[in-house]
């Protein structure tokens, strides 16, 4: 047990909710640090360099989406949401500001772990660039193959795109416009259906049950996410 | 309006005949008598003087009968010289002789002014009679047309072409605004609408309730229209003739439809009032329930949480780990349900307040059915749902955010409504016009004749039951729905349980460039 743990950043205005998420944290053995506002939050990336950050989207004297612009500017810190579900909209600009990805309040402390470490796990792209594993799910990126319990689905090129970017960020949400960009380029970047589409397809390849995926999680209104185990 | 000095004249209308008429009924009673000389010429050897006098009599009646009295007397003038030259002795003189001519002829004249004021008065109660007719028509038309009207924009309409169709008059209607300003009317104008009025004239008439007209002729009139001391509107209209008040039965016509009129803003104008103050009394009631729901809903769970959290912090160390596990999660579970519960609050209050824009895109209908059963996941607790989306769905123009929502409230009623592990079936269809989603559950069903009344705020199965919600998790499932231009019924399926269906309108999707969206990877 060499290795230090990972230095966790919490910016966060509730002194309760703070606390809370403190203690479950530190309880996985990471390290917290603290700020209760979006200046010293800041001042903290500089100073002391953390391995992530959490973000709380209502903060008191700068919202969250100038925290994560101001950021951007100078780090490439991964960094996870915290919003209520009557902030969807922020959630979104958040997202496009670069944020990394998000959680609704409320939400349970097996959920925050497994988001911060798939975050941890790109940031240190410990995602093995050669095969992909997640339950019956296996992609063999070198070769461009798909299995499902240990049989190969044949999928079309575009629909192994999608499934590889969705690996490059396995546990994460992608969005939207960051799929349709990598997948058809930026003049289709408002063309839904193209996605609606082929993640339908690829759902019907690789879902038991298509309408209640397992792997290819839809996040309504925002985009999608490979789950993982 | 009425003056009743003007009330006994004749009417205008009977006054005179047309000029036309008039100069052929004269033609006539100068004809008529030379007419009955050249017939009796003939035969005045075989008839007597009294019969020949008949037949100028005969003359003049016809003519009266059919031109009146001026026509008439003119005939009876012209008869009795004829009669006296050519027929009563002396022949070939006016003089006459014989007396019994001379009664015959004064009788002849008498018979004919009295027979002709006959006519004219049976002429009259034919005219009177017919313009009756004509204008109860006129009325009842009217009465017709603005009982089916709903707005005063509509009415201005009505009286406006009814006015010009009845007294060829150019007319327009000029309500006040919340100010108590007259304003132009804002919808494009008739062609027979008044332009030229005097904003000033009529704000005038609507101030002091009278009827207000310029000294010059052919300015319009400003009639205030009245309901008890307040006045709805002004009535402007300028008559293409000279004012109708020379002609009282017109002019009292005139006030009739006024009335109808009016009487018609007044029912539009109580129904507004009833209508805000039902409004008022929905808003208040429904404010009302709104507070008790939800004292009594976020109540609950609190007392739970609160009583688990001091158990916990009191007798923790008494506590085992079971029991603490237990505690924690009935905190837990009580707190998602109070989220659950403030989340449908604030969407209801947003939706109804018109602040949630829809974000609508093309959506896959499994990709909505999955994303809520993934949101679902741990309330589902292994019950089977099973889905049957036909893969022949065609996309849907949704907001994908909210109508998960509206499947996310509806599975959860079935969740809540029906035994535990009994199976919930999603299924899609594709209609002519729509896309439909049913949920379906095996559960007791709706009660009977509380299929719509579920959709209503507030409303609750039981009024005071274990199963805990506000009620608003369809209405707002109503209200969404809705908003998509769709629509959401409940019913019950033989067979089965409660089923809500979800009719969303279909639309062309945008087309799939098959080659250059796959051609993009190469």
């Amino acid at each position: 047990m060499s290795e230090i743990p990972p230095l966790i950043l919490l910016i966060e205005d509730d002194p309760q909710t703070r606390r809370f998420l403190k203690s479950s944290l530190m309880h996985r053995g990471w390290r917290i640090l603290e700020a209760d506002n979006g200046k010293t939050g800041l001042a903290l990336v500089h100073s002391d360099n953390p391995d992530l950050m959490i973000l709380d989207l209502g903060l008191p004297d700068m919202d969250g989406i100038s925290v994560m612009k101001k950021l951007r500017q100078v780090s490439d810190l991964p960094v996870l949401i915290l919003s209520a579900r009557s902030q969807e909209q922020n959630k979104i600009l958040a997202l496009d500001a670069g944020a990394d990805d998000y959680l609704t309040k409320p939400f349970g402390t097996g959920e925050l772990h497994a988001r911060l470490q798939a975050l941890l796990r790109r940031a240190k792209r410990t995602v093995s660039s050669e095969v992909f594993e997640t339950g019956e799910l296996k992609v063999d990126l070198v070769n461009r193959k798909v299995f499902i319990s240990g049989n190969e689905v044949r999928v079309t090129p575009i629909e192994f795109r999608l499934l590889s970017i969705l690996i490059r960020h396995a546990g994460l949400v992608v969005k939207h416009h960051e799929l349709l960009k990598e997948v058809w380029g930026s003049e289709h970047i408002n063309d839904q259906h193209y996605l609606r589409i082929y993640m339908g397809q690829l759902r019907h390849k690789l879902e038991i049950n298509p309408a209640r995926p397992r792997y290819l999680l839809t996040e309504v209104g925002v985009g999608y996410r490979l789950a993982v185990d | 309006m009425q003056n009743p000095s003007t009330l006994k004249k004749r009417p205008t209308f009977l006054r005179k005949l047309p000029r036309g008429r008039e100069l052929r009924g004269y033609a006539w009673g100068m004809a008529a008598p030379f007419v009955c000389t050249l017939i009796n010429w003939p035969l005045q050897n075989i008839l007597g003087e009294a019969s020949i006098l008949m037949i100028y009599l005969l003359g003049v009646f016809l003519v009266a009968n059919h031109f009146g009295r001026g026509a008439s007397i003119l005939a009876s003038l012209l008869s009795a010289p004829l009669f006296a030259f050519y027929f009563a002795r002396p022949i070939f003189s006016l003089a006459i002789s014989d007396l019994e001519n001379i009664v015959g002829l004064g009788v002849m004249i008498v018979v004919a002014n009295l027979t002709s004021n006959l006519q004219d008065k049976a002429r009259l109660q034919a005219e009177l009679a017919r313009q009756r007719e004509s204008r109860t028509k006129a009325l009842y038309r009217l009465s017709q047309a603005l009982a089916e009207t709903g707005n005063q924009e509509n009415v201005a309409v009505v009286a406006v072409q009814h006015i010009h169709d009845q007294f060829g008059a150019m007319s327009v209607l000029l309500f006040a605004d919340e100010q108590g300003r007259l304003v132009y009317p804002e919808a494009e104008p008739l062609p027979f609408s008044l332009r030229a009025t005097d904003l000033a004239d009529a704000q005038r008439a609507f101030k002091l309730a009278k009827v207000q007209q310029r000294r010059n002729g052919c300015a319009p009139f400003y009639y205030p229209l009245m309901r008890s001391q307040t006045v709805l509107a002004v009535l402007a209209i300028s008559f293409k003739a000279s004012s109708i008040d020379s002609d009282p039965q017109l002019s009292a016509f005139f006030d009739t439809f006024c009335s109808l009129i009016t009487q018609t803003l007044e029912r539009l104008y109580l129904a507004g009032q009833a209508k805000d103050a039902t409004l008022q009394a929905e808003t208040e009631s429904l404010r009302n329930a709104l507070l008790s729901a939800i004292s009594h809903d976020l109540r609950t769970p609190l007392t739970r949480i609160s009583g688990a959290a001091s158990t916990l912090i009191e007798s923790g160390s008494e506590c085992s780990e079971e029991e603490k596990q237990d505690l924690g999660k009935v905190i837990l579970e009580e707190a998602q349900r109070m989220s659950d519960l403030t989340s449908k609050i604030l969407n209801m209050a947003r939706l109804s307040s018109g602040e949630i824009i829809l974000h609508q895109d093309w959506n896959a209908v499994e990709e909505i059915v999955g994303g809520a059963l993934t949101r679902l996941d741990k309330n589902l607790q292994g019950r089977p749902v099973r889905t049957q989306l036909p893969g022949s769905l065609p996309l849907v123009w949704i907001d994908a955010v909210l109508l998960e929502q509206v499947l996310v409230n509806l599975i959860e009623n079935a969740i809540k409504y029906t035994p535990p592990g009994s199976p919930i079936d999603i299924s899609a269809e594709l209609l002519p016009a729509t896309v439909r989603l049913t949920v379906s559950d095996y559960g007791d069903g709706i009660p009977k004749g509380m299929e719509e009344k579920l959709f209503d705020k507030f409303y609750r199965h039981e009024t005071e039951t274990q199963t805990s919600g506000v009620g608003l998790g369809l209405a707002l499932c109503r209200a969404i729905v809705e908003a998509h231009g769709g629509a959401i019924k409940a019913t019950n399926l033989a067979g089965k349980g409660a089923a809500f269906m979800i009719d969303l309108p279909m639309r062309e999707p945008p087309s799939l460039n098959w080659d250059k969206a796959e051609s993009a990877t190469a």
